[in-house]
């Protein structure tokens, strides 16, 4: 039936809760295009011979059309979407993305992706003096500079600013500063303990 | 090294560097982390926290971080072994070791750099004097390279006549010495016994340096009461050390008095009490808590059926009607409530149980949310000691530390249920080892061992509550034997630990007197009763009078036990 690809693209998105990333659907993408492009010429074919008369096919025509913008929105809503997401993941994860969220991007969106990443780098060091500012420190204002976090999984060591050495194994707990850890808890290695 | 001045030679030194704490796992440990943990983020030092059961784990736990810190703090472990010798640390690394066992090494006690002790001084530690153990190498050598030539031959004889005189008499005074340090040691180490309790030393440095609040005072409060539950002090002690916490909790809840100067219902309040000695009361039915609480139910002996009646005859005496003990304690009547304790306390005098009323603290907050330090304490014990989730050890540790923050109440709530699943499993094993006569008088000592396949057995195989369901049965056993020598007997108590690997755990524990000095000598009896019959056993607990012992060794070592003790 038409226009039911282009809303299952939508549909698996919502599905996919968490600001989680799935797969990119190239395939469904193109199956829609598809779909679209014969709407448009089946449409194209009925215009012709409304023109010469055939007054009945107007109604089956503008139904197609409804369909095409149906099919368009939802494609533009899928992609969009997934760019708010990708946005996001810039934020959580900091410059360089893991590569099980790679593989799920279409080279466009690893394009964009990377401009996007320049363009906020730009914009960091282009405000607070010399040395830029950091925009993703700090999301939520700190009520200190240390806090107290607690391993959830066995991570290894990990390098703080002066230079030395903390080793996260599971369970044990840290009193770290605060812009060294956050995003860590980010990826749910650390968590943090609010009493 | 014992230290002087807590804020000087131990806070002022680490306040500026990394640090990272070895916490064992028993509750007084935990709440001396908590009141440490306060201070640490006041002053913003950073820290690394890890949870260690036992010696092996310490030493992973050292091995894991020795290259990233240099400041180590060791709560309620350490102390009662040579630490150097164990963890072979570098020089520049130090050990800030805050322990309750004793005795206290005396290789700790006398090393100047690395080692040092937060211990309250006014404990009677009974260290040997310097001198008397350690003798310095080096006047042994000496004589041997002043030999000087170029003198008359006749004179090099008498020389050499008068240096072997000397060096006899030097060897014998050696050979005396020695034996006398080790009469002196042996002294000094034959008994494992506990001092003060590791939360109130941390508590009395954060008053020290007038960072003290309410809340760490509670965990010291805690930190004691666990050192009662467990039965590791002496009533003397409990009391003494009651009454210099009383003078703190007055010092801090000192509002609310009038009506002027009254706080917000919401603030915790710590009251002092004189408290029924019945476990978990508040939250259980009066009836449920009878019947666990090791002291009510050893002087009923409810595992009889004549206990069964005279606890009827009890509840009947107070005038209490069953439907209203049976159902939960909170929404018992309140008149019944008003003067229950005077109600219960008459009575139980009639009924030999002179003992049931006790000092302890309880904590307010809120409404509804009224606790005493003991219920704390079960709950906290009990989260620890989990048995229902497979998981890491540590995990437990998490949860047990978290359950002593006000902020998770759920922790805590869950805690008060497992803590009341395991006083049953107590009582009921309590009941059947006494029922069928599973407790042997061995001579020297008592001996009753659980066997693979009893309900619950597997709690059992967890150091602490081992211990408790041990003091249970020997206070149970006490009260029904007619024997009077079994009376003044210790005991020791084995159950499976690990079928898989056909170990057993063991404890010994001292007997149960009135005047027991809680000095417990199974320590170094366990050892040297595994040294003479090469069994395979391990001491990883940091007490010492608890052991893993393969299954098929029991029997050799129970026999060497047996002689080394008649």
């Amino acid at each position: 039936m038409a226009g039911e690809r282009a809303v299952g693209l939508v549909r698996e998105l919502r599905g996919a809760t968490g600001g989680n990333l799935p797969p990119f659907r190239a395939e469904g993408l193109r199956q829609a295009l598809e779909e679209m492009r014969a709407l448009y010429e089946r449409n194209q074919a009925d215009v012709s011979e409304a023109k010469s008369g055939r007054t009945d096919l107007i109604f089956l025509i503008r139904f197609r059309h409804c369909c095409l913008l149906r099919n368009q929105r939802c494609i533009l809503a899928y992609l969009y979407d997934r760019l708010l997401r990708i946005r996001a993941l810039r934020w959580e994860y900091g410059s360089v993305l893991p590569n099980t969220i790679q593989f799920h991007m279409s080279a466009e969106e690893v394009e964009w992706f990377s401009r996007y990443k320049k363009s906020l780098a730009t914009y960091m060091r282009s405000v607070g003096g010399e040395e830029g500012l950091d925009l993703t420190q700090d999301i939520k204002p700190p009520k200190s500079l240390y806090i107290e976090v607690r391993c959830l999984r066995d991570y290894g060591e990990f390098e703080i600013d002066d230079g030395t050495t903390v080793l996260l194994k599971k369970n044990s707990q840290h009193f770290l500063p605060r812009w060294k850890c956050e995003q860590l808890i980010r990826q749910g290695v650390l968590e943090h303990i609010l009493l | 090294m014992f230290i002087s001045d807590c804020r000087r030679e131990f806070y002022d030194v680490i306040v500026s560097q990394r640090v990272l704490l070895l916490v064992a796992s028993d509750v007084d440990a935990l709440c001396a982390c908590k009141i440490l943990q306060a201070l640490f983020q006041c002053d913003h030092v950073q820290y690394t926290l890890v949870p260690v059961s036992g010696w092996q784990e310490l030493e992973t736990a050292f091995l894991e971080h020795k290259d990233q810190f240099k400041y180590f703090v060791l709560i309620n472990c350490g102390a009662n072994v040579d630490l150097l010798e164990i963890l072979q640390p570098e020089e520049d690394t130090f050990f800030f070791v805050c322990d309750s066992h004793r005795p206290i090494n005396v290789v700790n006690v006398y090393n100047d750099t690395q080692v040092k002790l937060l211990v309250k001084q006014d404990d009677d530690l009974d260290v040997p004097t310097y001198d008397d153990i350690f003798r310095d190498e080096e006047d042994e050598e000496e004589d041997s390279e002043n030999e000087s030539d170029g003198l008359e031959p006749s004179e090099k004889r008498r020389r050499f006549e008068e240096d072997v005189i000397e060096r006899t008499m030097k060897r014998r005074q050696r050979r005396e010495w020695e034996a006398r340090r080790r009469e002196i040691l042996f002294d000094y180490e034959q008994y494992e016994y506990h001092g003060t309790s590791s939360a109130m030393v941390m508590f009395d440095l954060a008053w020290i340096m007038s960072k003290d609040l309410n809340d760490m005072l509670w965990w010291a409060i805690v930190g004691l009461t666990d050192q009662w539950v467990q039965d590791k002090i002496t009533q003397m002690k409990y009391v003494t050390d009651i009454g210099i916490l009383q003078r703190h909790v007055s010092r801090h809840n000192h509002r609310n008095e009038d009506e002027e100067n009254s706080l917000s219902i919401d603030c915790m309040r710590i009251a002092f009490e004189y408290d029924l000695r019945l476990a978990l009361y508040q939250h259980w039915s009066l009836y449920e808590s009878l019947c666990n609480t090791s002291y009510t139910s050893a002087s009923l002996k409810l595992w009889s059926v004549q206990g069964q009646k005279r606890l009827q005859e009890f509840l009947a005496d107070m005038g209490l009607p069953l439907r209203q003990v049976k159902q939960k304690f909170n929404s018992m009547d309140m008149s019944l409530k008003e003067n229950l304790r005077e109600m219960i306390e008459e009575s139980a005098n009639k009924f030999g149980m002179k003992d049931l009323r006790i000092q302890t603290f309880s904590i307010h907050f809120g409404f509804k949310n009224k606790f005493s330090a003991s219920d704390i304490v079960y709950a906290t014990v009990s989260l620890m000691e989990n048995i229902e989730k497979e998981g890491p050890e540590t995990t437990n540790f998490i949860k047990a530390l978290d359950s002593l923050s006000r902020g998770n109440l759920d922790k805590l709530h869950q805690g008060l249920d497992l803590a009341k699943k395991q006083l049953r499993a107590i009582q009921q094993t309590v009941a059947s080892c006494i029922c069928t006569n599973l407790v042997i008088s061995q001579g020297p000592f008592l001996y009753c061992s659980l066997m693979e396949g009893t309900p619950d057995v597997k709690l059992f195989s967890k150091p602490v509550s081992l211990c408790l369901l041990s003091k249970y049965l020997l206070k149970s056993f006490v009260c029904s034997t007619k024997n009077k020598r079994c009376k003044l007997l210790p005991l020791v108590m084995a159950a499976p630990m690990d079928v898989e690997r056909g170990t057993v755990i063991m404890v010994g524990i001292p007997p149960e007197t009135e005047s027991s000095d809680k000095k417990n000598f199974f320590g170094r009896a366990f050892e040297k009763a595994a040294d003479s019959t090469n069994s395979r056993t391990l001491h990883n607990h940091f007490d010492m009078s608890i052991i893993e012992l393969k299954t098929e060794d029991r029997s050799k070592f129970l026999d060497a036990l047996i002689s080394l003790l008649s």
